[in-house]
């Protein structure tokens, strides 16, 4: 069987491309290529993930930040896949940061989170830093 | 001064010792080791380098073998690997598909894909990582753009140069590496 028959045959086959990815697979088409596979820090470019994105969760408006992000709230997934991945996300790359009382996301806050954009990310992004690391300058 | 008749206990431990290495070993295994720590040396300082490349190695990548025509051919436009790559392919450019040429930097920010592989039918995960630190390569430009996004989706949008966190802005040239298999939910 030539190369282009078994293309035509796995066309044929394989039904187009529909349906989410994995969250491990959506982290990759829509995130790592700027947060990089081991979710560290390009400095200057982009912050670090990896043991660091779950403290997020324990200041207040850190949960709703997490989905506000623009490349969070952006990101070309419905509002399923979208707390699926970034469930998966805080798992993955910072387990030990993860409050006790933790509830996953759901597709419900998702949808409502990211129907509210951030008019100022730098400037929320630094007050919640501040609250996380009061040293930091 | 009178000096004892037996050795020094010194040189009775030396030749016990060298006649008892001399026993267990050969020179062969010695040349052997030695050109062992040999190839090892001159291979450490490649290590950041082909760190990316073995990112690749670490996943199950697809064989090529069978696949005729340009469409397994990585120096093609056409390569599966390449179904949505904008830029000139390393492979033409002194790297390969997976590996930058010599002197420049492979940026760790990168444009991520899939492409479907044409001997199994499966979708994978390309990761297209710039070639940064020499001016445009301008051998085997390619513009595919399956799955690419207007530029307001600028993490979709592979008209932008991606080299970031690189020494040099200066993109010379693209690889395409395999991450991985796109597996659905």
């Amino acid at each position: 069987m030539t190369v282009r028959a078994a293309l035509a045959l796995a066309a044929a086959l394989v039904p187009a491309a529909v349906g989410a990815y994995t969250p491990d697979v959506e982290f990759a088409l829509n995130c790592q290529g700027c947060h990089r596979a081991d979710g560290g820090e390009t400095p200057g470019s982009v912050p670090a993930i990896a043991n660091h994105v779950a403290r997020f969760l324990a200041v207040p408006g850190g949960r709703e930040y997490l989905v506000q992000v623009p490349g969070v709230a952006q990101a070309p997934l419905d509002d399923a896949t979208l707390a699926a991945v970034i469930n998966w996300m805080l798992a993955h790359y910072d387990r030990a940061h993860i409050p006790k009382d933790f509830t996953p996301y759901t597709e419900a806050e998702v949808a409502k989170l990211r129907k509210d954009p951030l008019v100022n990310v730098e400037a929320l992004r630094t007050k919640l830093l501040k609250t996380i690391e009061p040293k930091a300058p | 001064m009178n000096r004892p008749i037996g050795r020094p206990w010194i040189d009775r431990i030396v030749e016990r010792g060298a006649r008892g290495l001399a026993r267990r070993t050969s020179r062969r295994s010695f040349l052997a080791r030695l050109g062992g720590a040999l190839v090892g040396a001159t291979t450490l300082p490649l290590l950041p380098v082909s760190r990316a490349h073995a990112e690749g190695a670490r996943v199950a990548v697809p064989d090529d073998t069978g696949i005729e025509g340009p469409e397994g051919d990585p120096t093609r436009c056409e390569y599966w690997r390449h179904c949505a790559i904008d830029g000139f392919l390393c492979s033409c450019c002194g790297g390969t598909q997976t590996t930058c040429p010599p002197g420049t930097e492979m940026s760790p920010v990168t444009w991520i894909g899939t492409c479907r592989h044409p001997g199994d039918g499966k979708d994978y995960i390309i990761s297209y990582n710039d070639c940064c630190g020499a001016s445009l390569c301008m051998r085997c430009r390619c513009t595919r753009t399956e799955g690419e996004r207007p530029v307001y989706y600028t993490s979709k949008n592979n008209d932008l140069l991606w080299c970031f966190g690189t020494k040099s802005r200066a993109v010379h040239c693209s690889v395409a590496i395999v991450l991985g298999q796109a597996t659905k939910a």
